[in-house]
């Protein structure tokens, strides 16, 4: 009974994730006879033709995971903490904080094309009629911009679910600690910073672990708003969007080819692995714990 | 709980209305801006519509064969669901309730798929599902979903299972009941919650995925919701008033699920982070 789940996942999870490794030490445009090259295939993405291209993305995507650790655990822990404080309303404001994240990342993508469309967009409108039409830019058309943008979108959507996920937390902490720091004379703020965020670090931790697979993995968002060719000028390509020009072609893309794909995603996979394992292996120990 | 004196609750009450407001406005544009021409989308931004219209729904629902998307949708996400529910149920029993040599070293091994992102892989994947000839076909979906819904799903059950008493299947083993109906009589009932669980995560994973169809599926009668809206997107990038209708199609349906199931949702894609 246990062989289904074992053979599913194995022929196309695991064997995959080999077989790709395996893959980057080829040179194969996706069907005939594929041709060993070793190591030049990496060594052309990190050191050779493509490693412009690589690391613009690269340095894209720690750009990514910085802005939105910034802009999703920071506000999602502050507005977890209002929502623990027993205002009228919590219950409603939890169900609607959560409602963007419950939409699809792309269709996410496309709204909010709209909305921040340089002429006829909802926001440079909004910006006018406030009388802040200096502020009114081509958020998605300007190359410094148009990253920050994507990532703020992003925030947008997800925010909820780092808000509930604190949440789920702060309520999960013993509530005697409070009384007795009471007694000993603390204040509300103390035992915010003193007890709450303490208690929360582990909650901090898997958090960030999983807003580095994520972050090393965007690619929807940056399709649905700038396209296979992350523009304007490239300034938001990241990994996933090169990955998939190289793999699955798209015009542009200076090299196209399954091999050279799967160097790219060997060298994600890289980055990625070591901070899971410590993400299954934080999970493993504390569900023995609890 | 906090203490909070009524100065501060009041501030913090308005700092929640203002995200709240943050999160209902372009949600609010979008629905309003359905009802409204493309003249008048751009003429007026933020008014009511002079006359509520369906025009911008019926047109998008003719135009972007999203009879065809919706259906799609629903077909994979159910199927997927099915075999996730029936596969990880089965293996979480028998990682759960069987000693046998290398019974950790498995779960670990399934386990590490919750953070294997399966789109890594995926050029294998597509060489795979090519060679039994299934791209351009909702099975390749289905295989897909299924094989990264197992982890979580196995993961998710194994740990519920310890909550479950093992006294009922032993007076059931006496009775003669063998595995599969113990499983089957016995288990599943008592792991409904946590099938629930199961249900929404992956629903919501399955039903919103963009990138899978978009490597699979070509040929637009196949094409689930997220795909199908990309291109309606690509190809009327001027009339807004079938923009917005397409999106209010794509985007309302999921809200009413999750507004009369927000709990279950909530616990559901929260669970993860949380265990």
């Amino acid at each position: 009974m246990l062989v289904p789940a074992l053979a599913i996942y194995t022929m196309l999870i695991a064997y995959p994730f080999v077989s790709s490794l395996a893959l980057s030490f080829f040179k194969w445009p996706g069907i005939g006879p594929k041709e060993y090259v070793g190591l030049a295939n990496y060594k052309n993405v990190l050191t050779g033709y493509m490693s412009r291209e690589f690391y613009r993305a690269l340095g894209h995507n720690v750009i990514f995971f910085i802005l939105s650790w910034l802009t999703g655990i920071i506000p999602g822990l502050i507005f977890a903490l209002f929502l623990s404080a027993g205002i009228w309303g919590t219950n409603f404001f939890k169900t609607l904080f959560f409602i963007p994240n419950t939409l699809s990342i792309v269709i996410v993508g496309f709204l909010w094309s709209l909305l921040l469309n340089p002429q006829w967009g909802f926001i440079n409108q909004a910006l006018k009629i406030v009388g802040l039409g200096v502020l009114a830019k081509p958020w998605l058309g300007d190359t410094t911009l148009a990253l920050p943008t994507i990532i703020l979108v992003n925030a947008w959507r997800s925010m909820g679910f780092f808000i509930l996920t604190f949440l789920a937390g702060i309520v999960g902490i013993d509530r005697e600690m409070f009384e007795a720091a009471r007694i000993d004379g603390a204040n509300e703020w103390q035992i915010i910073t003193k007890i709450i965020v303490p208690q929360l670090i582990p909650i901090i931790g898997t958090l960030t672990i999983l807003k580095v697979i994520w972050s090393f993995n965007v690619f929807d968002i940056v399709f649905a708003m700038e396209g296979t060719q992350a523009g304007p000028a490239g300034s938001t390509d990241v990994l996933g969007t090169l990955f998939y020009r190289i793999a699955f072609g798209g015009l542009g893309s200076s090299d196209v080819g399954m091999g050279l794909g799967a160097t790219v995603v060997t060298l994600i996979f890289l980055i990625v692995f070591p901070i899971s394992i410590i993400y299954v292996y934080l999970v493993e120990k504390r569900t023995k714990a609890g | 709980m906090l203490k909070l004196n009524s100065l501060q609750k009041s501030i913090i009450l308005i700092l929640l209305v203002v995200w709240a407001l943050v999160n209902i406005f372009p949600l609010g544009v979008m629905f309003i801006s359905g009802f409204k021409t493309t003249r008048e989308i751009f003429m007026d931004p933020f008014g009511l519509p002079k006359k509520w219209t369906f025009n911008s729904y019926v047109k998008a629902w003719h135009v972007a064969n999203f009879a065809a998307y919706f259906k799609n949708s629903i077909i994979v996400s159910l199927v997927s669901i099915v075999l996730i529910l029936f596969v990880s149920s089965m293996g979480a029993y028998v990682l759960a309730r069987f000693d046998f040599p290398g019974r950790r070293l498995i779960y670990l091994y399934i386990i590490a798929g919750l953070v294997l992102p399966v789109r890594l892989a995926i050029i294998p994947i597509f060489l795979l599902i090519r060679s039994f000839r299934l791209n351009d076909t909702l099975f390749a979906l289905f295989l897909v979903y299924t094989a990264g819904g197992i982890s979580f799903s196995t993961f998710l059950l194994v740990n519920f299972f310890e909550n479950i008493p093992v006294d009922l299947e032993d007076a059931a083993r006496i009775d003669g009941a063998g595995v599969f109906r113990i499983y089957w009589q016995i288990n599943l009932p008592l792991l409904r919650p946590a099938l629930a669980t199961v249900t929404i995560f992956n629903f919501i994973r399955v039903w919103n995925d963009f990138f899978f169809p978009l490597i699979f599926i070509d040929t637009d009668a196949k094409k689930t919701i997220p795909l199908g809206i990309q291109n309606f997107f690509g190809e009327f990038d001027i009339q807004w008033d079938l923009l917005f209708g397409a999106l209010n199609i794509a985007i309302i349906p999921i809200i009413i699920f999750f507004l009369i199931l927000s709990r279950q949702f909530i616990a559901g894609l929260t669970e993860g982070a949380i265990k």
